[in-house]
């Protein structure tokens, strides 16, 4: 019995590989010389279901320079494993991937990307901080398609104005108290949602991780520490309740939904979820740019990139799709249909689109000061860093001098 | 692993010429399976092991020898790798106590005739079908601040905030999530004992917990010590509860959580082959200390008795 088992298990396990054998072999050699002809899009999960719309607009324009679509998993590491797989081998099976917009340092240093030009993919047209994302070494080396900034929501029917400082923030967490409320909630469990908001304290205070060329560790300042400072205050006073340091993007943004929290640091998309009808808040809540130290502070900046690889057959169609794709037409779409933020600055003031999403003035002057996390080779690395010694701080088991000067000792290590 | 006794017994009873045409037709079949393994196991623990040998970085990676292991064990990442080594024997012993007593507990509840056996028996088995990310999920709900553990205690404990409590929640998930395993095998081995061994005691005088004591743990120990040493083996590479549950915040990335995190994450396969190996290394001792300390006499005995029943 168990021998015959056992040869039914390595003749599947054979079987398996042979078919995965033929499967690397199989796939048509389409590649021309110029360069023009079908090429594969791979995105990360289309949430949205408006990508297959884009790409029939496209398609449809192009039908010798077909894009077919293939969509990975939903999570961020996935989709990088998927990609650096990909160029690992050398395949060129993905001639367009979309990254997020920390990937791209990565992948131009290894020489994974195409180079792009400047005057094709970022033009005036683009926001500054989306371009500065998709720049290495003072090069282009991704088309930056979908941006994302921070938003301070606020309840509107407690508070007059929102806060454009820590200071005044203060103020608000006593009318928080008062209605029995939580003040402020963000992202601060262990993962990258806490190195963007430990990245917007530390920035928004006029601290650096990383020197502009990202071969120097500059985090061991005044102002560094003057700003995670912030956050420890708020959770050693109680103005981040005690299991904020749970909270992911979803968790924070229930605890504003339900009511419980009077100040709530995310991205746009939970102005939707908090406008929709049987909201406990529809109609009692307002956007604004995240306070700083003195003045409006710094949000990290989010968005995607797409990059063309350097192992790509069809280089010219790949390059051209990318540059449709923050073309008027398709980042309407984009804005309207996906409900994602442009990297095309004359779209927040349409007012057709600013009807549909309200948000988009505020977001447009969140992007306009917007910063771009660490830019290196070692992002992830760097980012385990951050969010280490950050959490220890807020955790309390290291003190604030403490977690910064071991994260300039850490951040050393990690961009070796 | 109980394999390989029954089938030398089997050999023993045959003739000579029988033996003989057995081994090369035996040669023969086992020639595949030998080339799949050395192809899925073989292979990529040696391509594993020379490349911690190099460096890590962008372009042509220089030859390093030791240096990623000494890296690890006494050198900036030193820290890291003992606590995570730390927290993994941690998670395996206390995992194993724990596991061990209540699946000895529900196979011994699931081994008595009653009314509703089929379904009991089922039900137990239904944590361990369930895919571990998912369990990891559902537990990190359960051990939410809000969630029902903390609203059926009364507590206000932020389980997965800080070290103790996250570690309480890993362990309480994984126990969940394997002591049906632990039941199932030792079910088994309760069932090769034959019923006549408990009424000759009992005619003996033997009350029910001396029946326990002196029959039925000695007669289960080799299927228990199975049971043990893979769990050990199991746990010893903990990956998907402390990842889904905590990231490995808090001091509970496990040796494994490491591994990942340094080859997939930060792209250092260098380093992360050295982490790999290391980890290998203590598994593979860990387990060996276990099999000459306990596990020979276990398959032996094991062995021993299925071949005087064929």
């Amino acid at each position: 019995m168990h021998s015959k088992k056992r040869l039914a298990v390595t003749a599947s396990t054979a079987a398996a590989l042979l078919i995965g054998l033929t499967g690397c072999g199989g796939a048509p050699d389409q590649a021309s010389d110029d360069g023009i002809g079908p090429i594969t899009f791979a995105s990360g999960k289309d949430l949205t279901g408006a990508m297959p719309q884009l790409i029939d607009m496209w398609n449809e324009a192009h039908p010798d320079q077909e894009v077919t679509f293939l969509e990975l998993s939903a999570s961020p590491d996935d989709q990088r494993t998927s990609f650096v797989q990909d160029f690992q081998a050398k395949s060129g099976n993905y001639d367009v991937i979309w990254g997020d917009v920390v990937w791209t340092s990565e992948f131009a240093a290894h020489g994974w990307l195409e180079e792009l030009d400047p005057e094709k993919v970022a033009s005036p047209d683009i926001l500054p901080a989306a371009v500065e994302s998709a720049k290495y070494d003072g090069k282009i080396w991704a088309a930056p398609f979908m941006t994302n900034a921070g938003l301070l929501y606020y309840r509107s029917d407690l508070i007059d104005a929102p806060p454009t400082t820590w200071e005044e923030l203060q103020a608000g967490c006593e009318i928080a108290a008062a209605n029995n409320m939580d003040c402020y909630a963000g992202q601060f469990a262990q993962y990258e949602g806490l190195t963007v908001n430990v990245a917007e304290v530390i920035n928004s205070a006029g601290g650096s991780f990383l020197s502009e060329d990202g071969k120097s560790v500059t985090v061991d300042s005044p102002e560094a520490r003057e700003g995670l400072q912030h956050l420890v205050d708020m959770f050693e006073n109680g103005d981040i309740n005690a299991s904020g340091i749970t909270y992911q993007e979803q968790e924070s943004a229930n605890a504003f939904l339900d009511g419980k929290v009077m100040f709530l640091r995310n991205w746009p998309y939970v102005y939707t979820a908090a406008s929709e009808e049987g909201s406990a808040i529809a109609g009692k809540f307002g956007t604004a740019v995240l306070p700083g130290l003195d003045g409006t502070g710094i949000s990290s900046l989010g968005g995607i990139n797409l990059g063309v690889s350097a192992f790509s057959k069809n280089k010219e169609t790949a390059k051209a799709w990318v540059e449709w794709m923050q073309s008027e037409e398709a980042q309407r779409v984009l804005v309207s249909v996906m409900n994602q933020a442009s990297v095309r600055s004359d779209l927040y003031t349409d007012p057709e689109l600013v009807e549909v999403s309200p948000y988009l003035p505020t977001l447009q002057e969140s992007l306009e000061s917007a910063n771009p996390r660490p830019r290196t080779p070692n992002y992830n690395a760097v980012s385990l860093a951050i969010q280490e010694n950050a959490y220890a701080a807020l955790q309390g088991t290291a003190s604030v001098d403490e977690a910064i000067t071991q994260m300039a000792a850490d951040l050393e290590q990690a961009i070796q | 692993m109980s394999i390989s006794p029954r089938v030398l017994n089997r050999r023993r009873s045959r003739t000579g010429t029988g033996r003989a045409k057995d081994g090369g037709l035996a040669f023969w079949l086992v020639i595949p399976s030998v080339a799949v393994l050395t192809l899925v196991i073989a292979f990529p623990v040696i391509s594993s092991i020379i490349r911690s040998l190099f460096g890590d970085g962008i372009g042509e990676v220089p030859f390093v020898g030791l240096d990623n292991y000494a890296q690890a064990l006494w050198g900036y990442n030193a820290d890291d790798f003992w606590a995570s080594t730390g927290v993994t024997y941690l998670f395996t012993a206390v995992t194993i106590v724990l596991e061990t007593l209540i699946g000895l507990g529900m196979a011994l509840v699931a081994n008595r005739a009653f009314r509703g056996r089929g379904l009991i028996r089922a039900s137990v088995l239904v944590p361990w079908a369930v895919p571990t990310a998912v369990a990891a999920v559902l537990w990190k709900w359960a051990f939410d601040p809000q969630g029902i553990i903390n609203s059926l205690l009364g507590t206000d404990i932020i389980w997965t905030g800080s070290s103790v409590p996250s570690m309480i929640a890993i362990i309480v998930a994984d126990t969940w999530k394997t002591a049906p395993f632990v039941a199932l095998l030792v079910l088994a081995g309760l069932q090769v004992i034959p019923e006549e061994v408990y009424e000759a005691a009992k005619i003996d005088g033997a009350s029910a917990w001396k029946r326990f004591v002196f029959i039925t743990l000695p007669l289960v120990k080799p299927a228990l010590l199975v049971a043990v040493l893979f769990r050990m083996l199991d746990a010893l590479r903990m990956y998907d509860l402390p990842e889904i549950m905590t990231n490995g915040a808090n001091g509970t990335a496990t040796l494994s959580v490491l591994v990942v995190q340094s080859t997939l994450s930060q792209l250092k396969p260098g380093y992360g082959g050295a982490l790999s190996t290391l980890t290998f290394l203590l598994i593979f001792v860990t387990a060996y200390l276990f099999v000459r300390l306990l596990g020979v006499n276990a398959v032996e005995q094991a062995g021993g008795r299925k071949g005087k029943k064929q």
